[in-house]
């Protein structure tokens, strides 16, 4: 079976010409930007795949290389199958994408019109191609700016409608570059939804997503690759990176005042436990480090066994984004 | 194969559409692309009058070159189109980011420029056809016309050849970018001057008349004045209308070939140097 | 205090235009701009001239006047072109109309500053035009016989009536899309048909005439003709009975006059531009 995207070694150099300084006539010196190196990449048919990396990395330009737009300097890349390189036209007819901030269309024409010519580069039958853009104006509550003009859209309302044009050609694959930039909380939330739903709904489906939200990778991707510099530096689901910074969570109880706490020494599965009184609410605060979450039945157990109350739990696991500081070094956004 | 003829289709379809109701949506257009270039042909119909108040050799052929100007004013308008909305538009397209939309899609790219140009000449038209009644309508010219079927045949392919030319252009716009806007703007009155927009093309002499038939428009052009006016063909035309037809005929061939495989070439060297996506150059 | 703060945003502007067109250095875009399209345009009409009258010996003084008039009116086409294009180009290519418009400098200023640099150019292919008149077509214009006092007053006084005019234009532009080409377009099309550029105003039907003795840059070109061949002067044109005084006289009071409309036009474009929310607009279709 074919992978829904798989790269190897891909490897990808621009070649900037040094602009001529005025009057000191010398010809500009070209330097190279590496912009992907050694990329090697397996995403599966139905993942949700995410791509987190700091500015300038290389996210936009692998997605570039997989949606045809840009070759390889050297190394391979498939698309269900099919080389960039050699196959763009099979590529072309199961994939799309957007991008984030992007504009597109003719701002003379109305949204609807703008998507309905879209899709007729697909192919799609006008009746068929309207009634899907309906639907989805519809779902992304733009219904009411079906027939203004795309100029006198608000950043937000393009940028749901970018995000229509991406999904009505029912792609087997979208790429999504950053698309829920410059969003409201709302919004976002909306394509966030979207996206998951799609993927999910039909067998077959997959998505390649950027982002610099951390929580957005976190909450709707299968799986994630961090990129740094043209290179991969982790590729795992979510939950697995998280464990490479911290491999246990931490459970924080505060409860009725407890007279020997030692007693919940030697539960299997604790790392580590720690406790604290405090004589003037009369309670007592544990914390625990845990290997995995089954602790926490025998924990709260003997808890209970000594008479004691739960008033609180709290978990703090480690954050993508603490994944993604250590290993990158510089937080995002 | 059924199928992918018909996602070119829809795809001419889709690109052509924003062209026709471009030019009904703001009706401003009307004005600006009917009546202003009517003022150059107008200038040069008084030059003409102006001259055949002297004595010379063309003194009383004045009425058809008045004529004649207005058909050269008309064909501009299918040349400017050509030239600033099919050749320079890949070039606008990149700055507003379509491009790289239109590039990840499946339909040829043929397709997409054969709507622009369909488009194109629809909305080009209303210009010329304009151009040519008010034209008439002022300066009160008569028309003494050829075979009606040679006429249109001419004039399709001109048009055909025209914007071959056009979709070439655009595939080397395409990549290109701010040089190809210098290319558009040197293309414009030298072409007018070797391509007897506004004088028959004969009165450069045969080097620079065939040179300059290169350009579809020089021949179709010819041959549509000779078509219009039969009594002066023999005195004021270039070639015999017949040979005008073929080399026509040829250049469309030539120019949509061309198109074809420059599109391609320009593509792949695009992605290689990955100056397809890059604005602002 | 204001008046310089203004003189910096002309000369910066002036700097930016000159920066913008820098490319002029460039040895392919000088033969595009000031050689191969100024001078196709002399000969399209130089041509007509020979296929009618079979040569350009024939008429000599009627063909001055054509290839004098068309060279001058180099002038009309680049000022108006240019003084709208700064803003056409500025809201659709580069995007920076809204940064300009937003910053505290005076946007009038800005623009006669770019405006200056495109007479600069303008300049030059009106040179290379008259030089291939001189010498490849013989007209008879000779630096020492020419009228060395009228040419640079009216030059000077009909520049600051063109840009006047532009600015004005440049008013209607903020409300316009894609027609900003075909406003300068049409007005310099106006002016080419009714401003005795190429043949004398009176080919004209009465009303047409009238409207030619209305506007300046009819009075301009014939300055600008009598200031180089001030000893041919063609007969029946119109204008040839009115001495040199009068014709600067007339030019300097109607660039003042649309010195004050253009900053009346201009004003309200903008205003109305702001309200109906075009200053950052784009339009491709
Ligand atoms: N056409 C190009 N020519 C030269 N260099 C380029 C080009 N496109 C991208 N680069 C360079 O390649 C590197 C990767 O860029 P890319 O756009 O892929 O980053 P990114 O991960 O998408 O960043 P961001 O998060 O800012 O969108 C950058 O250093 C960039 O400057
Ligand atoms: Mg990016």
């Amino acid at each position: 079976m074919n992978y829904a995207v798989e790269t190897k070694d891909l490897t990808r150099i621009f070649r900037v010409k040094k602009r001529r300084r005025r009057r000191s006539g010398s010809k500009g010196a070209e330097q190279d930007v590496t912009a992907l190196k050694d990329v090697n990449l397996r995403i599966e048919e139905g993942e949700l795949f995410g791509l987190l990396g700091p500015n300038g990395a290389g996210k936009t330009t692998l997605i570039k290389i997989l949606c045809t737009l840009l070759l390889p300097t050297s190394g391979k890349a498939y698309v269900a199958g099919n080389d960039v390189e050699k196959d763009p036209y099979p590529i072309r007819r199961i994939i799309n994408m957007v991008s984030g901030g992007e504009t597109s269309g003719y701002g003379l024409l109305t949204t609807r019109e703008n998507l309905w010519m879209f899709s007729q580069f697909y192919g799609i039958p006008s009746k068929e191609a309207k009634k899907r853009i309906d639907e989805m104006l519809e779902a992304f509550g733009i219904w009411d700016k079906r027939n203004a003009k795309v100029r006198t859209l608000s950043t937000g309302e393009r940028q749901k409608a970018n995000v229509i044009r991406g999904f009505m050609t029912d792609p087997s694959i979208i790429f999504l570059d950053e698309p829920t930039l410059g969003l409201d909380v709302n919004a976002s939330r909306i394509i966030r939804k979207f996206i998951s739903d799609w993927v999910r709904e039909t067998s077959g489906r997959t998505v390649l997503l950027t982002t610099h939200y951390m929580m957005e990778a976190d909450e709707l991707c299968d799986r994630l690759a961090i990129i740094d510099e043209g290179g991969i530096v982790a590729c795992d689901t979510p939950r697995n990176l998280k464990r490479t910074v911290s491999k246990a969570s931490s459970l924080m109880f505060e409860v009725d005042y407890l007279r020997d706490p030692d007693k919940l020494k030697g539960i299997e599965g604790i790392q580590n436990f720690t406790y604290k009184h405090n004589g003037q609410m009369n309670r007592t605060l544990l914390t625990f480090i845990v290997q995995d979450e089954s602790a926490v039945a025998d924990i709260v157990s003997r808890i209970v066994d000594q008479g004691a109350k739960i008033h609180s739990l709290e978990k703090r696991e480690p954050t993508l984004e603490d994944v993604f500081v250590s290993l990158v070094g510089k937080g995002l956004a | 194969m059924k199928e992918y003829l018909l996602l070119n289709l829809r795809a001419l379809k889709g690109r052509a559409y924003p062209r026709v109701v471009g030019g009904t949506r703001e009706l401003s257009w009307i004005f600006f692309d009917t009546v202003l270039p009517l003022l150059t042909v107008a200038a040069y119909v008084f030059v003409y009058k102006y001259l055949g108040t002297f004595e010379g050799p063309q003194q009383e052929y004045i009425a058809q070159f008045i004529g004649y100007v207005i058909l050269g004013g008309a064909m501009t308008a299918y040349w400017m189109n050509v030239l600033w909305s099919m050749a320079a538009q890949f070039y606008w397209e990149k700055e507003i980011g379509n491009l790289q939309l239109y590039m990840i899609a499946p339909m040829s790219r043929m397709a997409v420029l054969g709507g622009m140009a369909l488009g194109g000449m629809f909305y080009t038209s209303v210009r010329a056809i304009s151009t040519i009644v008010i034209g008439v309508l002022i300066f009160g010219v008569t028309f003494s016309l050829g075979p009606p079927i040679y006429l249109v045949l001419v004039f399709i392919l001109t048009l055909i050849a025209l914007y071959g030319m056009g979709m070439l252009f655009a595939s080397l716009y395409m990549i290109y970018g701010r040089e190809a806007w210098h290319m558009s703007s040197l293309l414009t009155e030298p072409i007018y001057l070797v391509s007897g927009f506004y004088f028959p093309v004969r009165y450069l002499g045969s080097i620079v008349a065939l040179s300059a038939s290169i350009i579809p428009i020089t021949l179709g052009l010819d041959a549509l004045r000779q078509l219009m006016f039969t009594e002066t063909a023999g005195i004021h035309g270039f070639l015999p209308v017949e040979v005008e037809l073929v080399a026509l005929a040829v250049l469309s061939v030539l120019f949509l070939f061309l198109a074809r495989h420059s599109l391609r070439f320009m593509e792949n060297l695009g992605r290689k140097t990955g100056r397809l996506t890059m604005r602002w150059q | 205090m204001a008046m310089k703060e203004n003189l910096r945003t002309l000369l910066g502007a002036g700097w930016l235009g000159w920066q913008m067109e820098a490319n002029w250095t460039d040895p392919f875009l000088f033969l595009v701009y000031s050689v191969a399209k100024p001078v196709s345009g002399a000969l399209i009409l130089v041509f007509m001239y020979i296929v009618i009258l079979g040569g350009v010996a024939a008429q000599s003084t009627a063909f001055a006047y054509i290839f004098l008039g068309n060279a001058f009116f180099i002038y009309v086409g680049q000022v108006l072109f240019g003084v709208t294009w700064v803003i056409h180009e500025d809201r659709e290519h580069f995007q920076t109309l809204k940064l300009i418009y937003i910053s505290p400098i005076s946007f009038y200023y800005y623009i006669i500053g770019r405006a200056g640099s495109k007479i600069l150019i303008a300049t030059i292919a009106v040179v290379v035009t008259l030089l291939f008149g001189v010498f490849a077509l013989g007209i008879p214009v000779d630096a020492f016989t020419m009228d060395w006092g009228l040419l640079i007053l009216c030059l000077t006084v009909g520049m600051a009536c063109l840009v006047s005019i532009g600015i004005a234009l440049a008013g209607i532009t903020f409300l316009t899309a894609k027609h900003s080409g075909g406003i300068n377009e049409g007005i310099a099309g106006l002016f080419y048909v009714f401003c005795g550029v190429v043949f004398p105003i009176t080919q004209l039907p009465a009303w047409g005439q009238s409207l030619g003795y209305a506007i300046p840059v009819t009075y301009w070109l014939e300055a600008m003709r009598k200031a180089l061949l001030p000893a041919q002067q063609l007969q029946g044109t119109g204008l040839q009975g009115i001495e040199n005084i009068w014709l600067v006289a007339l030019l300097a009071v109607s660039a003042l006059f649309f010195y004050f409309l253009s900053i009346l036009i201009f004003r309200l474009g903008d205003y109305l531009a702001r309200r109906a929310g075009k200053i950052d607009m784009t339009t491709a279709y």
